[in-house]
């Protein structure tokens, strides 16, 4: 089944077209990587597909069914790119998951279910920021929370938006054997913006190549060719094919 | 010199003083989400559109608290609408409301005959004139307003925190949007009498803003800010009924006072 269904999607500000006519399908518990140069589209795309921009013509569907539609948003988990807040916003990480615990109306929302806010934490190898202030943590524990964040209602499919830009390489890999163990374990479905050819060959099933326009689709090895990537990127650009991979 | 006992035995003195707890605690509350969204500025705006709303309402003969509360109301929607459906700044569109606001409400003034003394107690407020109605109906909104800002404090914090992930989790953003604005303009209004037009922002503001000096969670923010204006509110009614100061004015130096001791603690912590 697909989770996700995005047909002829355009998206137009101020009379220019930033996607133009993006048709794809995600199925179920698949890892999927949207690459592209800078401005191809690929968080505006995320963004009209969650339905933070307008799109005009397009449809897009979850399991089947149109996303505006559907009393389903739970099912949906989003990380931004580079979150931007108020370093000095005084919330703990425990209170920002506690956000998103149900009940979402209640006069609860100082008395928190620590028990679950931790086993999220937990998930995500976090459960020592638990009382954590949100402006003092590092990129690596930031992103990971938002994760725990997302998963906090089990969603069906989780959009990250280049998650681990800002993060040291020891935190990108902890960051995506995180992710990798979630679409297993949980059967998660994974849309993921990456600019890291790397971490997109080792951990993603598939590949949309954007820039505007849908350039190419299908598995990293057969998607991110040569001749692709300089497409995609240009002529300074090549394919470097590390020897570890997880797929095989 | 009397004592606080003395002083207390006065009806319009207990009156103030139960008014200086509702307001030191409801302004505060709501306060946190003006400091949290940056919204200033639009209390601000709130409070001076409630200038144009009593002048309309003693030109047209009817209760000022209400020609006030409607008019608050009503822009502080219009401000809501605007930001939204144009590709003004919500800066700029609070600003031409509040430029707007001014100045209806002087041209309306201007039209009034004679001496209206009820005005200039809405204009720089007067805690020791409220009258039992007043304090009745400050208290039915301070605990509508509160109740509500708890019941709804997750999409509200949720919001504040980023309109992004709190429309994606299938909060409403828009709804919400107008209710927090919603309840601003009625506090804002109805704390009118008590503080005064040109410093009702100070009390929703400062306490908070001393609160977020110190404050690591959002518990510790708000539990704070509602102590630092219940200690603004008592002690500086004490203070200007010993001292023979308005009100108004001693309170919200008290409070000032109060967050430059949280900077200084905070600067040392920093």
């Amino acid at each position: 089944m697909n989770a996700l269904s995005v047909e002829n999607l355009c998206v137009k500000i101020n009379n220019r077209h930033l996607i133009e006519n993006i048709t794809f399908n995600v199925e179920e518990g698949r890892i999927v990587a949207l690459i592209g140069p800078n401005g191809a589209g690929k968080t505006t795309l995320i963004k009209a597909v969650l339905g933070l921009i307008p799109y005009s013509p397009g449809t897009v569907s979850f399991f089947g069914q149109p996303f505006r539609n559907v009393n389903s948003h739970f099912k949906v988990g989003y990380v931004p790119q580079r979150l931007e807040f108020d370093r000095t916003f005084p919330l703990t990480v425990s209170e920002l998951i506690g956000f998103t615990v149900p009940p979402v109306y209640s006069f609860s929302f100082f008395k928190r279910d620590k028990k679950h806010i931790n086993e999220l934490l937990e998930i995500v190898g976090a459960q020592d920021l638990m009382d954590r202030s949100i402006g003092g943590l590092s990129g690596g524990e930031l992103q990971r929370v938002m994760i725990a964040k997302a998963i906090v209602n089990e969603p069906k499919i989780l959009f990250l938006d280049e998650p681990a830009s800002g993060v040291d390489i020891e935190g990108q890999e902890r960051f995506y054997d995180l992710v990798k163990r979630l679409n297993k374990e949980k059967g998660l479905t994974v849309i993921l913006i990456s600019h890291d050819l790397n971490i997109v060959y080792r951990f993603a099933d598939n590949v949309l190549c954007i820039n505007r326009r849908l350039i190419c689709s299908g598995s990293p090895a057969n998607t991110l060719t040569d001749d692709v990537i300089k497409n995609v990127y240009g002529e300074m650009m090549g394919a470097y094919i590390h020897s570890c991979h997880e797929h095989d | 010199m009397n004592t606080i006992s003395e002083f207390l035995a006065y009806p319009f003195i207990q009156r103030a003083f139960v008014a200086s707890l509702i307001v030191g605690v409801l302004c505060p509350f709501v306060g946190n989400f003006v400091v949290l969204r940056r919204m200033s500025f639009f209390s601000d705006a709130i409070s001076h559109s409630a200038f144009a709303g009593i002048a309309v309402g003693a030109l047209l003969g009817i209760d000022l608290s209400v020609s006030s509360v409607v008019v608050a109301i009503l822009i502080s929607m219009l401000i809501a609408v605007l930001s939204e459906k144009t590709s003004l700044s919500h800066d700029t569109v609070i600003g031409i409301a509040f430029s707007g606001s001014i100045a209806s409400g002087m041209l309306v003034m201007g039209m009034l005959k004679g001496y209206r003394a009820d005005i200039f107690t809405y204009l720089f407020g007067d805690i020791l004139a409220i009258t039992n109605t007043d304090l009745l109906l400050l208290f039915v909104i301070g605990v509508l307003c509160i109740s509500a800002l708890l019941f709804f404090s997750k999409p509200f914090l949720q919001i504040t925190f980023n309109r992004d992930l709190a429309q994606v989790e299938g909060i409403n953003v828009r709804l919400f949007e107008y209710l927090l604005f919603f309840i601003i303009a009625i506090v804002v209004t109805v704390s009118l009498k008590i503080i005064g037009i040109i410093l009702v922002t100070s009390l929703l503001v400062v306490p908070a803003a001393a609160a977020k000096n110190l404050a690591l969670s959002m518990r510790r923010l708000f539990a704070l800010s509602c102590i630092f204006g219940l200690v603004s509110g008592i002690t500086g009614l004490m203070l200007s009924v010993y001292l023979n100061t308005p009100s108004g004015p001693t309170i919200v130096l008290v409070s000032v006072g109060i967050f430059f001791l949280t900077m200084l603690k905070r600067e040392r912590w920093n």
